[in-house]
């Protein structure tokens, strides 16, 4: 069936009728007016909040409380205390939590991404086959060395150590004996599972295990707990982008001289450009919101924004609606600073990926 | 392109008892192969005969399960690829999208750590060997399918390997550009004098350029020797009826009391008295029709074909079909009668079994 023949475009008419999107413009006057109509009561729905958001911020407590006022200079008269509040008396608070947010979030989405991108490159590329025997054999010897310590009291390094030189000594004669494996789907889905879990089981156990190494409150705490929180993400959504790239761009690069790592980062990464962008934004977003993991890790140096706004809610002056918005918007606008510059990459790399080899 | 002949750093390639299996499926099975420096071997065979996989072994792309890969002086049986002085051509091209042409072609110096003048002096003289010199700013996406051809052998002549490895380059061009890049490799594998490998399933394409063909089936190889030698002298019943367009005609039969008979007809042979099973072949263009009564034996015209610079005539014998070149003003009616006839020595007989050629042996022409 060639381009030109008369079935080729029937049916070309027919697969755009069935799954391509129709332009507006196109559409019948009534459709037109109701496609219209509907974009823009979901605009309103979607926007309204963040209209809200602005003008209580630059309302009067009075105003608020009186409300509902809908209308700067008309309904009320706009002032900017709250601001003031926010960033001239009290803004010590203010400028620790956002800078703490912003150095806590990039920080994490760095390592995130990058740790994840490879970890996610390598499932996709080279073929694991852990044995079951060791890896029981490393769990059950971890649970042996918390007993140690647990019930008889012994230092948590000596018995660390004990159990890693047994699982060292005994690993290799096991792994002859028990010859069934696991395979690199395995792994995925055990990355995956972690995101299962509810945050609010194993917050417990990370405020205790940072006590112990007297990290509590503190950037790097925070950074790594959010690093590995968004790992599985990461792994899961940069290996979908990885096995979609042909192989033999990788084989080809490697024939010309490249390393698996300078064919990883010349050739497999900026493939993956769009996914890494899209994932990072994730990420990073995650990272930004998070709240529950903040509030038991951070108590005052490494405070990041949520916190501070969760913290107006509670203060014995009420709830704080004029600072919370402050908040809320400067919150906001990283956010869609870095969608935007990203975007750019995303939309650029799905044309990119469109081209064959 | 410039008609300079480089000088050479070709080297032979030794390839000994090689293997490979997946699972139980045995894809490559004991192959031997010997490629003099400068030599262009056409490893032939049709699609899943693991010749791609035995070009990948060379490569260093697939693990070798036994035997040796040798090149030049060089053991490369375990040597990761990047260390194997060889450079590949893929099927798919493999070119990187995000790179320009220039940057492309320049990859493998950029890998080796060759700094930029002279890398883009380098990719400036690769590229107008394949005539690219105009299109160095741009990227994969922007270039037609010769054009892209053009860039994969760009990449693969810049450095100037030992050893070419083509994993069917000419395959996903249409059939018009496939002649002239077809002409263009062979003229440009001579003016490098390059050792090269060079994958297909195309018997064109092994034919017209290689100095040497392997041909390949089930792992195993078939018959290796110059394409005339494969194509006038097959070592069995696979290799005669793979070369050929149209393939060589079979005739299944018998030979007994020094007679072969089969499909209806019964004829002399000498060299051999008894042998069961036998398959006589013999190629379109060795046999003529001739009026019945006057060949070897008389058959129905099944269907004539004028191609242009040819008739092809399907004659029936028996259920069993036959193909024969006739010159383009030859003229015959659908279900006529007529003979066939060629010449002894154009009469190739096979043990249908093992399908091994049976030489010194030949039908008796009447």
């Amino acid at each position: 069936m060639t381009k030109s023949s008369p079935d080729y475009q029937a049916n070309q008419s027919l697969y755009a009728r069935l799954f391509e999107p129709q332009v507006i413009g196109k559409m019948p006057v009534g459709t037109q007016i109701l496609v219209y109509s509907a974009l823009v009561i979901w605009t309103l729905f979607v926007l309204f909040p963040i209209y809200w958001v602005l003008i209580t911020s630059f309302k009067d407590i009075a105003d608020v409380n009186g409300g509902p006022y809908f209308l700067p200079w008309i309904d009320f008269t706009p002032s900017l205390h709250a601001w003031k509040e926010l960033f001239v008396v009290d803004y010590e608070d203010t400028l620790t939590a956002y800078m703490n947010s912003i150095i806590i979030a990039l920080a994490s989405t760095l390592l995130c991404s990058m740790i994840g991108s490879m970890a996610a490159y390598a499932l996709a590329r080279i073929e694991y086959k852990p044995k079951f025997g060791t890896i029981a054999l490393f769990v059950v010897s971890m649970i042996l060395a918390s007993i140690a310590v647990g019930s008889y009291g012994i230092d948590w390094k000596i018995a660390v150590a004990v159990a890693l030189a047994i699982f060292a000594l005994m690993a290799r004669g096991l792994s002859r004996r028990f010859t069934r494996s696991v395979g690199n789907g395995d792994i995925l889905f055990w990355m995956i599972s972690q995101r299962i879990l509810p945050p609010v089981v194993v917050v417990v156990p990370i405020y205790m295990m940072f006590q112990q190494l007297h990290l509590l409150d503190t950037h790097i705490a925070l950074i790594l707990t959010y690093t590995v929180v968004n790992l599985p993400i990461v792994v899961w959504l940069m290996y979908d982008f990885f096995v979609s790239i042909p192989k033999d761009l990788e084989e080809s690069a490697q024939l010309d001289g490249a390393t698996r790592f300078t064919t990883f980062w010349e050739i497999v990464l900026p493939m993956a450009r769009p996914g890494l962008a899209a994932t990072t934004l994730l990420v990073m977003i995650l990272a930004w919101n998070e709240y529950l993991l903040a509030l038991f890790i951070s108590t005052s140096n490494a405070q990041t924004m949520p916190i501070l706004v969760a913290a107006m809610n509670a203060g014995e002056r009420g709830i704080l609606w004029w600072s919370m918005s402050v908040v809320i918007i400067v919150m906001i606008i990283p956010v869609v600073a870095m969608a935007i510059v990203l975007q750019r990459f995303i939309s650029k790399g799905v044309l990119l990926g469109a081209v064959k080899g | 392109m410039s008609n300079t002949k480089t000088v050479s750093t070709a080297k032979g390639l030794v390839i000994k008892d090689l293997n490979k299996s997946y699972g139980s499926v045995h894809v490559v099975k004991d192959l031997n192969l010997d490629v003099l420096p400068g030599e262009f071997l056409v490893l032939l065979g049709p699609s899943g005969c693991g010749k791609t996989t035995a070009l990948r072994m060379v490569a260093g792309l697939e693990e070798v399960q036994s035997g040796s890969i040798t090149l030049g002086d060089t053991d490369v049986t375990t040597m990761p690829p990047k260390y194997r002085d060889v450079a590949m051509v893929f099927q798919s091209y493999a070119l990187y999208p995000h790179k320009t042409v220039a940057e492309n072609i320049g990859f493998p110096l950029k890998m080796r750590g060759i700094g930029v003048t002279e890398r883009e002096q380098a990719v400036r003289e690769a590229a107008q060997q394949v005539h690219l010199e105009t299109l160095l700013e741009r990227y994969p996406r922007q270039l037609s399918g010769g054009q892209r051809q053009r860039v994969a052998l760009a990449r693969a002549i810049i450095r100037r390997p030992a050893v070419f490895l083509m994993d069917e380059p000419l395959s996903n061009l249409d059939a018009q550009l496939r002649g002239f890049m077809r002409a263009e490799l062979k003229h440009m594998q001579h003016a490098l004098g390059v050792t090269t490998l060079y994958v297909t399933h195309d018997q064109i394409e092994a034919m017209t350029l290689a100095h040497r063909v392997a041909i390949i089936n089930d792992g195993a190889l078939q018959q290796l020797g110059t394409p005339r030698e494969v194509y006038n002298d097959p070592a069995n019943l696979f290799v005669a009826g793979f070369m050929g367009s149209p393939p060589m005609n079979f005739i299944q039969g018998e030979i007994e009391n020094s007679r072969f008979q089969g499909a209806g007809i019964d004829l002399a042979v000498t060299g051999v008295a008894d042998n069961g099973k036998t398959t006589l072949g013999f190629r379109p263009e060795d046999a003529e029709v001739v009026d019945a009564g006057q060949g070897l034996f008389d058959a129905i015209v099944y269907a004539a074909e004028m191609t242009g610079e040819q008739t092809l005539v399907t004659i029936e014998l028996d259920e069993t079909y036959f193909v024969i070149k006739m010159p383009k003003d030859f003229e015959t009616d659908i279900g006529s009668q007529v003979g066939v006839r060629f010449a002894a020595e154009h009469g190739y007989l096979f043990n249908t079994g093992s399908g091994t050629r049976l030489r010194n042996c030949a039908v008796v022409m009447v």
